[in-house]
């Protein structure tokens, strides 16, 4: 008994220093992560002068949104100077056409290819699975060259385009793998009951694929907000969307450099993407691990 | 409701046959179950009925329409899945009414249909409850809802109690003949559990590689097995099955089992015609187990259907109402169905009696009866 107890009682001393060992290296990781977002935040309140005067870690004395006002409604994009704001609905206008069409013609395409097998289905699945693994920079010229015989260079329907096109592949894979799990049984109980392939797409295989729509509309919301290279390729000008804008109001070289402003913008241009996750992250967990529990 | 015509029936997936030349025929009212081992084919036999696969040749008619490219929601059929196949997402009244709703039937009617399937089945408590919210036991009648409330010409059941538990599985198998006996609807149920076999089918239809091995009724197939196949599948315990020969025991036939020391002669009571080619030569002899039993009354009177022998016991298996008395005869394990109270020790010698009159012999190449 006394053994037993010594030993527990080191055990509970190790578990101590272990965990707060734990925490230590945990709080530093996020530490590494927070403070840049830190920098930029405190950075974006801040007037200029103060930028100048100060050091780049203290926090403003005065907070002012003067800066985020200016990279909305003034700051000069190329010769522009009309702010970020028409930027930021190109980017809107493109990505949730593109991430509308992308998920939904993923769930019909993963829902054929389970439920409705036909010959050559695994390879056609095969095919799109190679798409997932295309870098962008392989497909610039041609598509620049189909877009242009659309008469959709340089405009947002070319941009939505290319998205659907390159965001097809994964929302596939999300939505032929959640489909295996649904059993076949399901879409033979409805054939015999009279549905077709669209009634039960709508009626029964849609309504249960919630998690799997979830997870989608973030992944492609994500990717085709965040996008740069295709942006900057295919839409030029007043089109581009906002990434491309705010990598020309940063690396504008004529004037002062404005440093609360750029970060203003690049905030900007974050939060959609911040704000998707944080209203719908509990569902994107889910959705990932959604297949392996039974309906 | 309607009868149901199989006419040489055959499907192949590429080279690989899976039915071959399958005939049937079941009337109006009928209980058809289809038996047999996983692999055999009667699940996809099933679904050439209900249209879900396509057969390579052949006919299939439901009363006297060809429906071979009828397609499945026009052949006037309905199924119960073995995993219920509930519609996830809608109500247990919303899952009963969507055929309904489908083929345009109107909201009063669809009411009405699903208040008195409810009422038969008693669900009326369940009708607004997700299928999430439901028992093993509750999906499976409100599967069995969705095929009532179509009032099909034909029910097709696939394994439909094999998810339930074993108490539940024998409550819900007196549940489905009543219904059977109440609707006399024409029913198609695929199983592999013997048991429900016989006690729900008006006739069985047992299949092995996709070749219907015997389409008889329930007692038919259990006395007059076809072959060795379909007499050790259909009962539990299975069959005893002993090599031996047929021989002329002054002028009566008898089956003579070698066995070490002193070979047992068992003369056959009233031979049947067909014996007499096979005198002299191999057979399989073929016994259940409860023609086997302790020496009976009336045994040691000349002409009698019971034969007497000798044997020790190895092992003994009580269940209760029969001990499973485990002798060993030629070679292979033979079980004899004792009553208890006359149940021996193992090791010990005992008398028993075999019922001459409820035998089989198989010819032991072709394994067909004789």
């Amino acid at each position: 008994m006394a053994d037993l107890q010594t030993y527990s009682h080191d055990a509970g001393w190790k578990n101590t220093v272990l965990r707060g060992l734990l925490y230590l290296v945990l709080i530093l990781f996020a530490a590494y992560y927070l403070f840049p977002l830190i920098v930029m935040v405190s950075t974006s309140l801040k007037s200029l002068d103060e930028i100048r005067e100060g050091s780049l870690i203290s926090l403003p004395r005065v907070v002012t949104f003067d800066a985020w006002n200016y990279a909305w409604n003034e700051a000069c994009v190329g010769v522009e100077c009309t702010g970020i704001k028409i930027y930021f609905w190109n980017s809107v206008k493109m990505a949730i056409p593109a991430v509308l069409i992308s998920t939904f013609l993923g769930a019909i395409n993963g829902y054929a290819l389970t439920k409705w097998r036909f010959k050559g289905a695994n390879i056609v699945f095969a095919l799109l699975l190679f798409g997932c693994f295309i870098p962008f920079q392989v497909v610039l010229l041609p598509m620049s060259q189909v877009l242009g015989k659309l008469g959709l260079a340089s405009s947002t329907p070319g941009l939505v385009m290319v998205h659907v096109v390159y965001g097809l592949c994964f929302t596939t894979l999300f939505f032929r793998n959640y489909y295996v799990s649904i059993p076949d049984e399901l879409v033979k109980a409805a054939t015999i009951d009279g549905a077709g392939f669209f009634t039960i797409f709508w009626r029964i295989i849609l309504p249960i694929s919630t998690p799997i729509i979830v997870v989608s509309v973030i992944w492609q919301f994500t990717q085709i907000w965040n996008d740069f290279l295709f942006g900057a390729s295919f839409a030029s000008g007043e089109n581009a969307p906002m990434t491309v804008a705010l990598n020309n109001i940063v690396n504008t070289t004529t004037g002062v450099k404005q440093y609360n402003v750029d970060m203003a913008a690049a905030l900007l241009t974050g939060l959609p993407t911040l704000l998707v996750y944080v209203l719908a992250g509990k569902y994107f967990v889910r959705g990932l691990t959604a297949g392996s529990v039974k309906g | 409701m309607a009868s149901l015509t199989l006419d040489k029936v055959r499907k192949a997936f590429g080279p690989v046959e899976v039915l071959k030349e399958i005939n049937l025929a079941i009337e109006d009212g009928e209980f058809l179950v289809l038996v047999g081992p996983s692999g055999c084919g009667k699940s996809t036999l099933l679904n050439l009925i209900a249209g879900l696969e396509s057969s390579t040749d052949g006919e299939i008619r439901i009363g006297d329409r060809v429906i071979n490219d009828v397609h499945p929601k026009d052949r006037n059929i309905a199924m119960v899945f073995q995993s219920y196949a509930l519609y996830p997402n809608m109500t247990v009244r919303k899952n009963i009414t969507f055929g309904l709703e489908i083929r345009g039937v109107s909201a009063q009617e669809r009411d009405k249909a699903v208040a008195d399937v409810a009422k038969l089945l008693q669900i009326e408590a369940l009708l607004d409850r997700k299928p999430s919210q439901l028992s093993g036991g509750q999906r499976q009648r409100v599967a069995m809802g969705r095929a009532l409330v179509r009032d099909p010409d034909i029910f097709l059941f696939d394994e439909p109690l094999s998810n339930l538990d074993a108490k539940l599985r024998v409550d819900m198998r007196t549940e489905i003949k009543k219904l059977h006996q109440r609707l006399g609807s024409t029913i198609v149920y695929v199983t592999h559990d013997q048991i429900e076999a016989m006690t729900l089918a008006s006739r069985i239809a047992v299949m092995k590689d996709g070749i219907l091995q015997q389409f008889d009724t329930p007692q038919n197939i259990y006395e007059r097995p076809n072959n060795m196949f379909v007499a050790g599948f259909i009962g539990s315990p299975s069959m005893n099955f002993v090599n031996a020969t047929l021989i002329d025991n002054n002028g009566q036939l008898a089956v003579s089992i070698e066995r070490e020391g002193n070979p047992i002669t068992l003369p056959l009571f009233e031979a049947p015609e067909s014996y007499k080619a096979y005198a002299g030569k191999k057979v399989v002899f073929g016994i259940r187990p409860e023609a086997l039993t302790h020496k009976r009354t009336g045994s040691d009177e000349p002409g009698s259907q019971y034969v007497n022998f000798d044997s020790k016991v190895e092992v003994i298996e009580p269940t209760g109402a029969d001990t499973m008395t485990v002798i060993e005869i030629a070679g292979k394990e033979i079980v004899a169905r004792v009553r208890p109270d006359r149940a021996p020790t193992p090791g010990e010698s005992m008398t028993f009696s075999a019922d001459m009159s409820q035998i089989s012999l198989f010819d032991p190449d072709t394994e067909l009866r004789i």
